[in-house]
């Protein structure tokens, strides 16, 4: 993993977020956040993970990335499933 | 085709208030009323109110010629003995009928109603019909425990409906004709939403949505494979979907637009309230009638968009565990004119309005039915407001039950009948547009 790449793609989890939720716009986003508590609803949440996902150009099923507790497993997940893991 | 959204319904709303949750966030979602079952309604009576002016239209030669009865549901009332079997007794069917139940989630009304499609291609036996009815009803108890029951699970309970659907599918389609062969289905191994327990339900919001998006997908690039020339945006003037709530469905319809036809943001908005809003108007008045909701959504779409002239709907049909399918039909002025004929919209005005402490009481199981009850009678004080002395005449409901053996008479209400398909063209005037 580099931490690069890792710290790009939790920055494009955070820009998703800001878009999908206006509210927390500007608000630091922590590893440890969970999305419900950020305000995100199912639909909000499903379409922060499809926006990330669409960024990558990751083409796999959706439901590999549910389980996810916070922001910080989602973006490990991310960066999992976009390196082949 | 017609639709039964039950005797009381539930402002949404003010459950949202009762409930203290947050009312701002509830309104992006699309809700505005759910259907409750009383305890005089049973999957049975939801079923038969549903399909009796259908049958009761046609002439007896015709109605005999109904060789197949399935019932499609998730709120079964016996491990053995099929719903189908009261349904049929009550609507007075012919004895040379097969009498089946089905069980797939959300996704029973399509499978029930794609059995039924391919009975009368086969022609196996040329002029049968077969009649679908979708019934299901929830009585809303959360199974405790596990992490798995996200906060989201707050949705289902102002989401979760109770309603029924009939479809009479023959050789000569009227409503909805199918385009045969243009099916693309999708289904695998998931636990997104299940009833793991006899009267309850149980689920995770984040895994059944994304797994709804995932078959929306799948299903349509499915169908794109084995029809020539298929366009999100242009082959189909209307759509209709599984709608467990609107806001669900205005999240999938974006993101199949960004995905399939790379729109924008303005002009997805814009498809979304020429194409699919027109299906979500019935849905909003009953909440999520599971096997047969993606039925009420196209119930809406044609009785409610425009069809000077003959127009193709694509339907998406989800189920959770999971099974999903998108496949299309037309429809035309005529059909529009036979389905508003049945008087949906005003049906589903003149249902009683319950009060959050009417409501409550049902909650706590007040005369409710169990699965398994051995004996039971009605007791009427239990039914709100004037359901049973001033609704409809000639409705169903549950009395008793005896040795498991559920009986249902026929309500002698004070109101007006509901019209029969068939009626004169007068009969359209008061349909609320």
């Amino acid at each position: 993993m580099t931490e690069q790449r890792h710290a790009e793609i939790f920055a494009l989890v955070r820009s998703n977020i800001y878009e999908v939720l206006p509210d927390v716009e500007g608000r630091e986003i922590k590893s440890d956040d969970r999305l419900t508590d950020l305000g995100a609803n199912s639909v909000d949440r499903a379409e922060i993970v499809m926006l990330a996902m669409e960024a990558l150009s990751l083409h796999i099923q959706r439901v590999e990335l549910s389980g996810v507790k916070n922001v910080g497993e989602l973006v490990d997940a991310l960066y999992a499933k976009s390196h082949g893991q | 085709m017609n639709v039964f959204g039950g005797s009381a319904f539930l402002d949404v709303m003010q459950l949202i208030s009762h409930r203290r949750l947050d009312s701002a966030r509830f309104e992006n979602l699309l809700m505005r009323q759910k259907t409750v079952a009383l305890p005089c309604e049973d999957p049975v009576t939801f079923g038969v109110n549903a399909a009796k002016p259908i049958v009761d239209a046609l002439p007896e030669a015709e109605k005999d010629r109904i060789e197949l009865l399935i019932t499609c549901t998730e709120s079964g009332i016996d491990f053995g003995k099929s719903l189908s079997t009261y349904i049929h007794h009550y609507l007075g069917l012919s004895r040379n009928c097969r009498l089946l139940e089905i069980k797939n989630a959300c996704y029973s009304g399509t499978a029930g109603f794609q059995m039924a499609v391919n009975f009368v291609l086969s022609q196996a036996s040329p002029g049968a019909k077969a009649l679908v009815v979708t019934t299901d009803i929830s009585r809303f108890t959360v199974v405790e425990g596990g992490d798995a029951l996200t906060e989201d699970w707050s949705f289902a309970e102002p989401s979760s409906g109770a309603g029924a659907t009939a479809m009479l599918i023959s050789d000569t389609p009227h409503i909805f004709q199918v385009d045969v062969g243009a099916n693309g289905y999708y289904g695998h191994e998931v636990m997104d939403t299940c009833r793991p327990t006899a009267d309850s339900e149980a689920g995770d919001a984040d895994l059944s949505l994304m797994s709804y998006l995932d078959c929306c997908e799948q299903t349509f690039l499915e169908y794109q494979r084995r029809v020539a020339d298929v366009d999100y945006r242009d082959s189909f003037q209307y759509l209709a979907f599984h709608t467990p709530f609107g806001g669900m469905v205005k999240g999938a319809h974006r993101t199949m637009m960004r995905k399939m036809t790379k729109s924008r943001r303005d002009d997805i908005e814009a498809d979304f309230e020429r194409r699919v809003s027109p299906g979500l108007r019935y849905c909003q008045r009953t909440g999520n009638i599971m096997g047969g909701t993606v039925y009420l959504s196209l119930a809406g779409t044609i009785d409610n968009a425009r069809f000077d002239t003959a127009q193709r709907i694509g339907v998406f049909s989800y189920g959770s565990g999971c099974c999903s399918e998108f496949y299309s039909g037309v429809a035309t002025p005529e059909g529009q004119r036979r389905l508003r004929a049945m008087g949906i919209s005003r049906h589903l005005d003149d249902r009683h309005s319950l009060s959050i402490e009417e409501y409550e009481r049902l909650l706590t199981g007040n005369g409710a039915v169990s699965f398994g009850t051995r004996n039971w009678k009605l007791d009427e004080s239990h039914v709100p407001g004037q359901v049973l002395a001033s609704g409809p005449k000639g409705r169903l409901v549950l009395e008793r039950i005896h040795e498991f053996h559920r009986e249902y008479r026929w309500n002698q209400g004070a109101g007006t009948e509901l019209p029969r398909q068939g009626q004169p063209r007068t009969a359209y005037a008061w349909v609320k547009e």
